[in-house]
C-alpha cells in the first residue's frame, strides 16, 4: 500500500528543480538520492525543491530529506523549497530542515530570489 | 448536570506500511466532529501516523499477520488516542535525540511529543507497546 514517490528533475533557466510527486516515505530514499546525484554532477549552486504535489511526508521521508540536505550543504548548494502546506512548513521548522533551506511561496518567489 | 458520554472508535490495521493513512483519515474525521481547528487536525494526523508507523515497523516488526489496534476516545475536553502493537519489538519509552541511532524512530517520536498535548509511552509488556496521545480542546 506504500506508494513510491516520483522525483522529476526539470530545469527553469539555470535552476534545477526537484519535483516530488506522491508520498515521501521510506521508499523515497533511492529515488531522491539518484535525482540529487544527477544534479550534483551538473555543477549547480542553487537547487529548488518543489513539494506542491507531495501530499504526505512522514518521519522516514524527513530523514531522507535531512540526508540529502546534509549532502547539499557539504557541496555548497543553496536550497529553496516551495509548495509546502503550512503544516509541512511547521514540521520542517520543527525538525530543523528550515535552517538549511529557504522556504518560499512559489516557484516565481524562488526565481525572484536567485542570485544573478 | 447532563451526562457526557465518551464515544470510542476502534480500529485494527495490518502491520503494513501505508495502512497508517487509514487511521489518519479516521482520526481526522473524529477530530472534525469534535470541532478541532484544521491546524490541530493536521497535527493529530501526523502524530497518529507516526505512532502507527512505530507500531508497524518496530513493535510488530512489519509482520502483516499482526495488528495495530487504535482507540479514539472522544471526551468532553479532549481526544485521547491509544495506539497499541503486539509487542514483538520493544519501543523506547522516550524519544532519542533525532538522528541518533535509528533515524526514523527518532523523528517519529520527536514529532509525536511536539505535536500532542500529552504523550505517554508504555514499552513492551506481555500485551505489547502502547502510545497514549491527548489533544485538548483548548490549547
Amino acid at each position: 500500500m506504500d506508494k513510491q514517490v516520483q522525483v522529476n528533475l526539470r530545469q527553469q533557466g539555470s535552476l534545477p528543480i526537484l519535483e516530488f510527486v506522491g508520498e515521501m516515505t521510506t521508499i523515497a530514499e533511492d529515488s531522491i538520492q539518484a535525482a540529487y546525484r544527477q544534479i550534483n554532477l551538473g555543477g549547480y549552486n542553487q537547487i529548488a525543491l518543489d513539494f506542491a504535489k507531495c501530499g504526505y511526508i512522514n518521519s522516514a521521508g524527513i530523514a531522507t530529506l535531512i540526508g540529502m540536505v546534509t549532502q547539499a550543504r557539504r557541496a555548497g548548494h543553496q536550497l529553496f523549497a516551495y509548495g509546502l502546506t503550512p503544516h509541512h512548513q511547521k514540521i520542517f521548522r520543527m525538525v530543523g530542515l528550515a535552517d538549511y533551506m529557504l522556504i518560499c511561496d512559489s516557484e516565481a518567489d524562488v526565481l525572484a530570489r536567485l542570485k544573478p | 448536570m447532563p451526562h457526557r458520554m465518551t464515544r470510542e472508535t476502534e480500529l485494527a490495521i495490518p502491520s503494513e506500511l501505508g495502512y497508517e493513512q487509514v487511521v489518519m483519515a479516521s482520526a481526522a474525521a473524529v477530530a472534525r466532529r469534535m470541532g478541532f481547528a484544521p491546524d490541530r487536525i493536521d497535527d493529530l494526523k501526523t502524530a497518529v501516523a507516526e505512532a502507527c508507523l512505530n507500531a508497524i515497523e518496530h513493535g510488530n516488526q512489519s509482520d502483516v499477520n499482526r495488528t495495530v489496534n487504535v482507540v479514539l476516545s472522544e471526551q468532553a475536553d479532549r481526544l485521547v488516542v491509544n495506539v497499541a502493537d503486539q509487542g514483538i519489538g520493544r519501543m523506547p519509552s522516550r524519544a532519542p535525540a533525532p538522528g541518533q541511532g535509528s533515524r526514523h524512530r527518532g523523528w517519529g517520536l520527536f514529532l509525536i511529543q511536539n505535536l500532542m498535548d500529552e504523550v505517554e509511552i508504555v514499552p513492551a509488556s506481555l500485551s505489547g507497546n502502547r502510545i497514549r496521545m491527548v489533544m485538548r480542546r483548548s490549547r
